[in-house]
Protein backbone atom coordinates (compact mmCIF):
# COMPACT_ATOMS: atom_id res chain seq x y z
CA UNK A 1 0.00 0.00 0.00
CA UNK A 2 0.82 3.25 -0.72
CA UNK A 3 3.55 5.35 1.73
CA UNK A 4 2.49 8.40 3.30
CA UNK A 5 3.19 11.39 1.85
CA UNK A 6 2.41 15.32 2.77
CA UNK A 7 1.60 18.40 0.41
CA UNK A 8 1.15 21.81 1.22
CA UNK A 9 0.52 24.91 -0.70
CA UNK A 10 -0.53 28.87 0.24
CA UNK A 11 -2.96 29.66 -2.33
CA UNK A 12 -3.71 33.35 -3.39
CA UNK A 13 -6.58 33.82 -5.03
CA UNK A 14 -7.01 35.49 -7.79
CA UNK A 15 -4.99 34.61 -9.76
CA UNK A 16 -5.08 31.07 -8.20
CA UNK A 17 -8.29 29.10 -8.36
CA UNK A 18 -9.53 25.74 -8.01
CA UNK A 19 -7.22 24.91 -11.05
CA UNK A 20 -4.12 25.11 -8.58
CA UNK A 21 -6.13 22.54 -6.27
CA UNK A 22 -6.20 20.47 -9.27
CA UNK A 23 -2.50 20.55 -9.98
CA UNK A 24 -1.18 19.82 -6.63
CA UNK A 25 -3.72 16.84 -6.75
CA UNK A 26 -1.62 15.88 -9.74
CA UNK A 27 1.34 15.71 -7.69
CA UNK A 28 -0.35 13.49 -4.74
CA UNK A 29 -1.61 10.84 -7.30
CA UNK A 30 2.03 10.79 -8.88
CA UNK A 31 3.54 10.55 -5.27
CA UNK A 32 1.21 7.84 -3.91
CA UNK A 33 0.45 5.56 -7.18
CA UNK A 34 -1.07 2.79 -5.28
CA UNK A 35 -4.07 5.51 -4.41
CA UNK A 36 -7.10 3.56 -6.59
CA UNK A 37 -8.63 5.37 -9.24
CA UNK A 38 -12.08 5.36 -7.61
CA UNK A 39 -10.71 6.89 -4.71
CA UNK A 40 -8.92 9.88 -6.29
CA UNK A 41 -11.75 10.54 -8.75
CA UNK A 42 -14.06 11.14 -5.34
CA UNK A 43 -11.55 12.73 -2.84
CA UNK A 44 -10.56 15.29 -5.92
CA UNK A 45 -14.48 16.01 -6.72
CA UNK A 46 -14.80 16.49 -3.04
CA UNK A 47 -12.04 18.88 -2.42
CA UNK A 48 -12.76 21.02 -5.87
CA UNK A 49 -16.37 21.63 -4.27
CA UNK A 50 -14.53 22.38 -1.07
CA UNK A 51 -11.97 24.66 -2.12
CA UNK A 52 -14.77 26.59 -4.24
CA UNK A 53 -16.86 26.37 -1.43
CA UNK A 54 -14.36 28.74 0.41
CA UNK A 55 -13.09 30.92 -2.59
CA UNK A 56 -16.54 31.97 -2.92
CA UNK A 57 -17.80 32.99 0.62
CA UNK A 58 -14.43 33.88 2.15
CA UNK A 59 -14.15 36.57 -0.32
CA UNK A 60 -15.37 40.19 1.11
CA UNK A 61 -13.24 41.65 -2.60
CA UNK A 62 -10.39 41.83 -2.06
CA UNK A 63 -9.54 38.14 -2.50
CA UNK A 64 -8.22 34.85 -0.75
CA UNK A 65 -5.43 33.67 1.02
CA UNK A 66 -5.70 30.24 2.18
CA UNK A 67 -3.48 27.06 3.27
CA UNK A 68 -4.21 23.72 1.57
CA UNK A 69 -2.68 20.22 3.16
CA UNK A 70 -2.94 16.74 1.53
CA UNK A 71 -1.78 13.85 3.08
CA UNK A 72 -2.00 10.64 2.05
CA UNK A 73 -1.84 7.44 4.42
CA UNK A 74 -2.00 3.65 4.35
CA UNK A 75 -5.59 3.39 4.32
CA UNK A 76 -6.66 6.96 3.91
CA UNK A 77 -6.57 10.75 2.08
CA UNK A 78 -7.34 14.10 3.95
CA UNK A 79 -7.26 17.29 3.04
CA UNK A 80 -7.21 20.56 5.75
CA UNK A 81 -7.75 23.68 4.35
CA UNK A 82 -7.45 26.90 6.04
CA UNK A 83 -8.55 30.96 5.08
CA UNK A 84 -8.62 33.89 7.24
CA UNK A 85 -11.81 34.77 5.94
CA UNK A 86 -14.83 35.94 7.64
CA UNK A 87 -16.32 32.98 10.18
CA UNK A 88 -18.22 30.37 7.80
CA UNK A 89 -21.75 30.51 8.46
CA UNK A 90 -21.95 26.97 7.28
CA UNK A 91 -24.45 24.32 8.31
CA UNK A 92 -22.92 20.71 8.31
CA UNK A 93 -25.96 18.58 9.39
CA UNK A 94 -26.83 16.13 6.92
CA UNK A 95 -27.92 18.35 3.71
CA UNK A 96 -30.35 16.80 1.10
CA UNK A 97 -29.86 17.93 -2.34
CA UNK A 98 -31.74 20.91 -3.34
CA UNK A 99 -34.90 21.23 -6.08
CA UNK A 100 -33.78 19.33 -9.88
CA UNK A 101 -34.25 23.26 -11.09
CA UNK A 102 -31.88 25.11 -8.61
CA UNK A 103 -28.94 26.15 -9.76
CA UNK A 104 -26.83 25.86 -6.81
CA UNK A 105 -27.04 24.13 -3.34
CA UNK A 106 -25.63 20.79 -4.06
CA UNK A 107 -21.69 21.56 -2.99
CA UNK A 108 -21.91 20.66 0.74
CA UNK A 109 -24.18 17.90 0.25
CA UNK A 110 -22.16 16.36 -2.92
CA UNK A 111 -18.76 16.59 -0.57
CA UNK A 112 -20.83 14.18 2.36
CA UNK A 113 -21.88 11.42 -0.14
CA UNK A 114 -18.05 11.53 -1.26
CA UNK A 115 -15.46 11.76 1.93
CA UNK A 116 -16.57 9.79 5.59
CA UNK A 117 -15.65 13.01 7.59
CA UNK A 118 -16.48 16.87 6.75
CA UNK A 119 -15.78 18.94 9.52
CA UNK A 120 -15.25 23.06 10.08
CA UNK A 121 -13.87 24.81 12.88
CA UNK A 122 -13.07 27.96 13.41
CA UNK A 123 -9.50 28.45 15.50
CA UNK A 124 -8.44 31.90 16.10
CA UNK A 125 -8.97 33.74 13.14
CA UNK A 126 -9.12 30.84 11.01
CA UNK A 127 -11.75 28.85 9.23
CA UNK A 128 -10.06 25.11 8.98
CA UNK A 129 -12.21 22.63 6.68
CA UNK A 130 -10.89 18.91 7.20
CA UNK A 131 -12.15 15.79 5.23
CA UNK A 132 -11.27 12.43 5.22
CA UNK A 133 -11.78 9.39 2.81
CA UNK A 134 -11.42 5.90 3.83
CA UNK A 135 -9.86 4.15 0.64
CA UNK A 136 -12.17 1.23 -0.87
CA UNK A 137 -10.54 -2.43 -0.26
CA UNK B 1 -11.72 25.65 -21.37
CA UNK B 2 -12.78 25.76 -24.67
CA UNK B 3 -16.43 25.66 -26.40
CA UNK B 4 -17.00 24.56 -30.18
CA UNK B 5 -20.59 25.11 -31.78
CA UNK B 6 -21.66 23.10 -34.77
CA UNK B 7 -24.67 24.05 -36.42
CA UNK B 8 -27.23 20.85 -36.90
CA UNK B 9 -30.36 21.34 -38.91
CA UNK B 10 -32.69 24.45 -38.34
CA UNK B 11 -32.67 24.83 -34.59
CA UNK B 12 -30.55 21.62 -33.44
CA UNK B 13 -26.43 23.03 -31.75
CA UNK B 14 -23.82 21.14 -30.57
CA UNK B 15 -21.90 22.63 -27.84
CA UNK B 16 -19.13 20.51 -26.87
CA UNK B 17 -17.30 22.12 -23.67
CA UNK B 18 -13.52 20.25 -23.64
CA UNK B 19 -11.78 20.36 -19.84
CA UNK B 20 -12.83 21.00 -16.31
CA UNK B 21 -16.48 22.79 -15.85
CA UNK B 22 -15.93 24.12 -12.51
CA UNK B 23 -16.74 27.57 -10.92
CA UNK B 24 -13.60 29.21 -13.53
CA UNK B 25 -15.56 28.01 -16.23
CA UNK B 26 -18.75 27.87 -15.22
CA UNK B 27 -19.83 30.98 -16.38
CA UNK B 28 -18.51 30.99 -19.67
CA UNK B 29 -20.65 27.93 -20.28
CA UNK B 30 -23.92 29.91 -19.28
CA UNK B 31 -22.76 32.42 -21.75
CA UNK B 32 -22.74 30.28 -24.89
CA UNK B 33 -25.38 28.53 -24.41
CA UNK B 34 -27.65 32.01 -23.42
CA UNK B 35 -26.15 33.54 -27.15
CA UNK B 36 -26.59 30.18 -29.12
CA UNK B 37 -30.28 30.22 -27.65
CA UNK B 38 -30.83 33.95 -28.46
CA UNK B 39 -29.23 32.96 -31.81
CA UNK B 40 -32.66 30.90 -32.45
CA UNK B 41 -31.22 27.29 -31.74
CA UNK B 42 -33.25 26.33 -29.02
CA UNK B 43 -32.28 22.58 -28.60
CA UNK B 44 -29.15 22.16 -27.30
CA UNK B 45 -27.11 18.87 -27.31
CA UNK B 46 -24.03 19.18 -24.95
CA UNK B 47 -21.36 16.85 -25.59
CA UNK B 48 -19.58 15.92 -22.53
CA UNK B 49 -17.31 13.51 -24.23
CA UNK B 50 -14.08 16.19 -23.86
CA UNK B 51 -15.08 17.10 -20.25
CA UNK B 52 -13.28 15.35 -17.70
CA UNK B 53 -14.18 16.85 -14.73
CA UNK B 54 -17.71 18.45 -13.05
CA UNK B 55 -18.56 20.37 -10.07
CA UNK B 56 -21.76 21.92 -8.74
CA UNK B 57 -20.79 25.23 -10.38
CA UNK B 58 -20.92 23.04 -13.81
CA UNK B 59 -23.45 21.48 -13.10
CA UNK B 60 -25.34 24.60 -12.17
CA UNK B 61 -24.36 26.44 -15.54
CA UNK B 62 -26.20 22.44 -17.23
CA UNK B 63 -29.29 23.23 -15.21
CA UNK B 64 -28.97 27.41 -16.06
CA UNK B 65 -28.87 26.64 -20.12
CA UNK B 66 -31.78 23.50 -20.11
CA UNK B 67 -34.14 26.32 -17.91
CA UNK B 68 -32.87 28.64 -20.83
CA UNK B 69 -33.47 26.19 -23.93
CA UNK B 70 -36.86 25.44 -22.16
CA UNK B 71 -37.83 28.65 -21.36
CA UNK B 72 -36.96 29.76 -25.47
CA UNK B 73 -39.36 26.45 -26.37
CA UNK B 74 -36.66 24.21 -26.52
CA UNK B 75 -34.80 22.12 -24.67
CA UNK B 76 -30.88 20.76 -23.51
CA UNK B 77 -29.49 17.35 -23.68
CA UNK B 78 -25.99 15.87 -22.11
CA UNK B 79 -24.21 13.48 -24.34
CA UNK B 80 -21.15 11.13 -23.75
CA UNK B 81 -20.55 12.28 -20.04
CA UNK B 82 -17.34 10.51 -18.70
CA UNK B 83 -16.72 8.66 -15.51
CA UNK B 84 -16.10 11.58 -13.34
CA UNK B 85 -19.22 13.74 -14.57
CA UNK B 86 -21.56 10.49 -13.93
CA UNK B 87 -20.79 9.58 -10.49
CA UNK B 88 -21.49 13.72 -9.98
CA UNK B 89 -24.88 12.70 -11.85
CA UNK B 90 -25.57 9.89 -10.02
CA UNK B 91 -24.78 11.50 -6.39
CA UNK B 92 -26.81 14.71 -7.13
CA UNK B 93 -29.59 12.74 -8.50
CA UNK B 94 -29.38 14.72 -11.29
CA UNK B 95 -29.63 11.80 -13.81
CA UNK B 96 -33.14 12.00 -14.20
CA UNK B 97 -33.45 16.17 -15.11
CA UNK B 98 -30.22 15.61 -17.30
CA UNK B 99 -30.57 12.11 -19.08
CA UNK B 100 -27.50 10.88 -20.83
CA UNK B 101 -27.30 10.24 -24.43
CA UNK B 102 -24.69 8.35 -25.99
CA UNK B 103 -23.82 10.25 -28.69
CA UNK B 104 -24.86 14.45 -29.22
CA UNK B 105 -25.70 13.81 -32.72
CA UNK B 106 -28.29 11.36 -32.11
CA UNK B 107 -29.63 13.40 -28.78
CA UNK B 108 -32.61 15.16 -30.75
CA UNK B 109 -33.04 12.63 -33.47
CA UNK B 110 -35.20 10.97 -32.42
CA UNK B 111 -38.11 13.90 -31.64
Amino acid sequence: MTDSTQHTIRMYTPPDSVDTVHDLLEDVWTDAPSIPAGDRLRFETALIELASNVIRHADGGSGVTCTLMIETFPDRIEATLSDSGEPGNVQLAEREMPDDLSESGRGIPLIQALVDELSYDRDGSLNRWHIMRKFED
Amino acid sequence: MEFTVIDRGADVAIIQPSGRLNMVSAGRLREVIAEVVAGGRTRIAVDLAGVDFIDSSGLGALISGLKTARQAGGDLRIAAPTDQVKLVLQLTNMERVLTAFDSAETAFSND
